[in-house]
């Protein structure tokens, strides 16, 4: 009998356990699932975006841009500012094809970055970080725990990353990333994003997004305005003829 | 004088604890000395080639690169660049690193079917395994000057990492850690450290191990030499102690002023216990010989005699150390220079304080028995040396002559062999860690020496850009540069990806858009500024010869003079550039030094002796052991370098000495006596005595440096050691056969 007991007691806490695990990694995966559908389910977006770099001294530097975005993996990026930069500008496509235009050259390049962990133009986004893709595609969620307003999840990335994971606080009411905090594979705290978000009619806008790189003390923020949803973009307004216009 | 002995006995008390608490305050404050094993620091701020050096090496980040070479049959070993990730990899997670540059893990950006892929070199992810895929790496590696000679050596058994420390990081603790974990990896391939955080690293250990091993050594033989000629314990353990609180007062005082061990004043502590001994010795002599009272009356009585002769030797010392002051080029000199004259001081008002004081407090009559056995045996001992010595200086006053006069010639010859070296690799032993790393480097990577060409411009315009192509260009027709790098090399590579060719663009709008690629890569901050007004062209020196820099310093001068304009001023730094200067300044400070050495002791010396002419006399031989002193470095191959530069002067000050010892003795019997004869037999066997003690004891203690790590140090022992030597048997043959014919001529001419 007690034997029995013994027995049914751990395959009762196994089962418990069990469940709870999968509860639990359950409940990381739709967290970040809702997050992902957060940022990335309006079919288009199209804003001004404002890049400020601060190094360590305060100093600051400004660029401006204008974005297209359609979807998550289409994208145009047009420097409009400093007069140096105006007019430069990056097409995004899917599977990692870019082109570049350089309008002193008038002529694009494609470029391929097959190192993503390259600083995207100067500022502390690395290309992996502007990447759109889904992060339930590219990192194996953890919850690691509940406070009152956010979820904090441990993101580990399935395939190649100069990251070791990612620790990130969801809100838990809209389900927007509050903090990303970038942890290399020696385990130290190299990179940490901080996030603003506003609704924008029915979405929920990144209206700031500051990176601060830990080791160089350098930060970037990036500020999105003048930012509409579903304005109708097409795959033809994402073409190399546009970018070079 | 009478009255200052008789003070310090009957203020013994107040002097002992005074000397005793000071000691125990100033003591406290050496547990917070810190090693500075910063070569790059020692460089003089008012030289604009070494500020320069300083400024760009800290701006930069080139004075915090550190690299590993790693050496194997073949570096394009699918095995072998794995291992090179593992060590890429694990410097990059250690903690302070700013980043990491290795063949696994290198920018590069190329045409890509005509489009540019900014990428690395390899696949970190996916490293070449394929013997046709290494081949190709291999193939293409050789092929462009980024990486040929650069990350991979033309014979391809060796690749180099580079890491850059992050400023606010404590840099040699980085080092260390760096070293550490790779070590622990435990790789087939042989490693080596360099680079200046590691080189850094090295002369910490250096200079703890000196201290460790040396100073107790150096101990240990003073008390055994002590303990032979005075056969005493006051004998052996007052002299010790006097220099040894001397030790502790300097090294104190050093904290509180702020300064930093170095690889040079590591070693002041042996020398302060090798030369500061001295006077204690002559004081306690003195104190002995005089033995008619009790102690106190004793003290008093001594004291009045001792003190002036005792404070010339310290004061021609001292001299000899404060003389470089003004000459030396590297501050760590110009600081031992003044703390070992310090430490000097310090013994000398210990022994004539201090020492009488305890001496004062002591009970009586203790010692009497023994020092009349010591004087006996020393007698004894001295008869069989120094009195067939009296009758050879008597018998053939000119062969004496004759022979130092062969001497000098020949040591004039050899002067004309002296090589100057200011290599800092030549200052390790040859299987020192940073030596090997550094030969390496040399034989694998064109050298190790930085070479920085400094624009100030606006660094985007076509101008100033194509002036750094043509510095370039030029540079790499001296035979000892073969790789540069600068932000207009990776210019001309971008403007070829967009199809324009392999050069600089006309435009200043290209420029700038090209540039735009260029943002954020790793490599940019360590070629040009934040603000884009000034960039560097980044080489390295493959030779160590004095000759060779002084050679490129004059050849970029005259580039710089033809391209230097408003918009674009070019300056060249760089270690050719500052060991040029510090080549310079060596004999230049050589001579300085000297001179101000000879002046002042001939100033000293004759003010003692009342006559000029005596003064010349003293310092003959001394002259003639500096000239020996030259002739032996020639002959021997010894170099002229930042530590033996200080010998000439150094034996200057300490030799002098013997001399004023032997004239003043001479002096005081010709005085009584009136007789040369006699006067010169009391003095080479009586004051011959005390010359060769001193002799012995301050040689023994130089020689211990020929155990220190740093090979410099070693010579300066050795040096000093031969110049003892020299200048006393100088002070015993010489000079008495200089005052034997001198004054039988006088008396000739009397009678």
């Amino acid at each position: 009998m007690k034997k029995i007991n013994f027995q049914s007691g751990v395959l009762f806490g196994l089962i418990v356990a069990g469940s709870v695990f999968s509860a639990n990694a359950q409940d990381a995966n739709t967290i970040l699932k809702k997050m992902d559908d957060v940022m990335y389910s309006p079919k288009d977006m199209t804003g001004k975006n404002k890049i400020v770099l601060i190094d360590k001294s305060g100093k600051q530097e400004i660029r401006e841009a204008n974005i297209l975005q359609k979807g998550n993996d289409k994208r145009i990026f047009r420097f409009t500012a400093p007069a140096s930069q105006a007019g430069i500008a990056v097409l995004s496509l899917p599977n990692d094809v870019m082109y570049l235009y350089l309008p002193a050259f008038g002529k694009e390049r494609r470029i391929s970055t097959s190192v993503k962990s390259q600083n995207f133009a100067g500022t502390d986004f690395s290309y992996d970080d502007m990447e759109a893709k889904p992060y339930s595609d590219k990192y194996n969620p953890k919850l690691i725990k509940t406070e009152t307003n956010v979820f904090v999840l441990e993101l580990v990335p399935k395939g190649k990353s100069d990251y070791s994971k990612i620790v990130v606080n969801i809100n838990s009411t809209n389900y927007y990333p509050e903090l990303m905090e970038y942890y290399d594979k020696g385990n130290s705290k190299i990179k940490e994003a901080k996030y603003i978000f506003n609704k924008v009619g029915n979405y929920w806008n990144a209206q700031e997004i500051e990176m601060t790189d830990l080791k160089k003390n350098h930060k970037s923020k990036m500020q999105m305005s003048d930012v509409k949803y579903d304005t109708g973009l097409t795959d033809d307004d994402f073409t190399i003829r546009k970018l070079i216009q | 004088m009478k009255k200052f002995a008789e003070s310090i006995v009957k203020y013994r008390w107040l002097i002992i604890i005074t000397t005793l608490v000071l000691t125990i305050v100033l003591g406290y404050q050496i547990t917070s000395l810190k090693i500075n094993s910063d070569l790059i620091s020692s460089l003089p701020d008012d030289d604009p080639a070494a500020s320069l050096y300083k400024k760009v090496g800290t701006q930069f980040g080139g004075n915090d690169m550190g690299m590993v070479v790693l050496e194997t049959d073949d570096i394009f070993n699918a095995e072998v660049l794995q291992h090179v990730k593992q060590i890429t990899d694990s410097i990059k997670i250690t903690h302070g690193i700013s980043t990491v540059t290795s063949i696994t893990n290198i920018i590069d950006i190329k045409n890509d079917n005509g489009g540019i892929d900014i990428g690395r070199l390899v696949d970190e992810y996916n490293l070449p395994n394929s013997k046709a895929q290494l081949d190709s790496l291999k193939a293409y590696v050789f092929s462009k000057d980024m990486f040929k000679g650069a990350i991979a050596s033309d014979d391809g058994t060796a690749t180099l990492i580079m890491f850059t420390i992050l400023n606010d990081a404590n840099k040699q603790v980085v080092a260390r850690n760096v070293k550490e974990k790779i070590e622990a990896l435990n790789l087939p391939e042989k490693l080596y450290f360099g680079g200046l955080p590691m080189m850094m690293n090295d002369i910490s250990d250096l200079i703890v191990a000196d201290i460790i091993w040396l100073l107790p050594l150096v101990f240990l033989l003073i008390a055994f030499v002590l303990l032979l000629s005075f056969r005493s314990a006051t004998g052996v353990i007052l002299p010790l102690l006097t220099a040894g609180i001397a030790v502790v007062w300097t090294l104190g005082i050093m904290v509180l002023a702020g300064y930093e061990l170095t690889m040079i004043s590591n070693e002041m502590p042996i020398i302060i216990l090798a030369i500061g001994s001295a006077y204690t010795i002559h004081v306690l002599n003195r104190i002995n010989q005089t033995k008619n009272g009790s102690n106190k009356a004793n003290v008093t009585k001594a004291l009045s005699f001792i003190y002036l002769p005792v404070f010339l030797a310290a004061a021609t010392t001292a001299i000899g150390f404060v003389s470089f002051i003004f000459g030396s080029y590297l501050t760590m000199i110009r600081d031992f220079g003044i703390f070992t004259s310090l430490g000097i001081a310090f013994s000398l008002i210990l022994s004539l304080t201090f020492i009488p004081a305890i001496i004062a407090a002591l009970p009586a009559n203790r010692k009497k028995g023994n020092y009349k056995t010591e004087i006996e045996k020393k007698s004894l001992l001295s008869d069989k040396a120094l009195k067939p010595l009296v009758s050879l200086l008597f018998k053939h006053p000119k062969y004496t002559l004759t022979a130092w006069s062969v001497l000098i010639v020949l040591s004039i010859v050899g002067m004309s062999f002296i090589k100057t070296s200011v290599n800092m690799a030549d200052y390790f032993k040859k299987d020192n860690p940073t030596r090997v790393s550094e030969d390496i480097m040399q034989k694998k990577f064109g050298g190790s020496l930085p070479v920085f060409v400094v624009f100030k411009g606006d660094m985007q315009t076509p101008d100033v850009l194509k002036t750094m192509k043509k510095a370039e260009t030029y540079m790499k027709q001296f035979p000892d540069i073969t790789t540069t790098q600068s932000v207009a090399d990776l210019i001309e590579e971008m403007n070829n990806v967009m199809g324009e060719g392999k050069k600089i663009p006309d435009e200043k709008a290209k420029i700038e858009q090209l540039w735009f690629l260029l943002d954020g890569q790793d490599i940019m901050p360590q070629l040009v500024s934040a603000n884009r007004d000034e960039g560097i062209i980044q080489s390295k020196f493959a030779s160590v010869e004095s000759k060779s820099m002084t050679n490129f310093v004059k050849y970029m001068d005259k580039f710089i003079k033809e391209n230097s304009t408003d918009n674009c001023k070019i300056e060249i730094t760089g270690m050719p550039s500052v060991y040029e200067k510090l080549n310079n300044s060596l004999l230049q400070s050589q001579f300085s030094s000297l001179v101000l050495a000879i002046i002042m002791v001939l100033l000293i010396v004759g003010i003692m002796m009342r006559s000029y002419k005596q003064g010349v006399y003293a310092t003959i031989p001394i002259i003639s052991t500096v000239a020996i002193l030259f002739g032996f470095m020639g002959f021997t191959g010894i170099s002229l370098d930042i530590v033996t530069v200080l010998v000439a002067s150094v034996t200057l000050g300490i030799g002098i000495d013997y001399s004023i010892h032997i004239i003043s003795h001479y002096n005081h019997l010709l005085r009584e006596t009136g007789d040369i004869n006699i006067a010169i037999e009391d003095t080479i066997i009586k004051g011959g005595k005390a010359v060769v003690i001193n002799v012995i004891s301050v040689a023994a203690g130089f020689l211990v440096l020929l155990f220190s790590q740093i090979v410099p140090l070693q010579n300066f022992g050795i040096l000093l050691a031969l110049s003892m030597v020299g200048s006393g048997l100088g002070s015993l043959t010489l000079l008495p056969v200089i005052l034997i014919l001198s004054d039988r001529k006088k008396q000739n001419i009397k009678s």
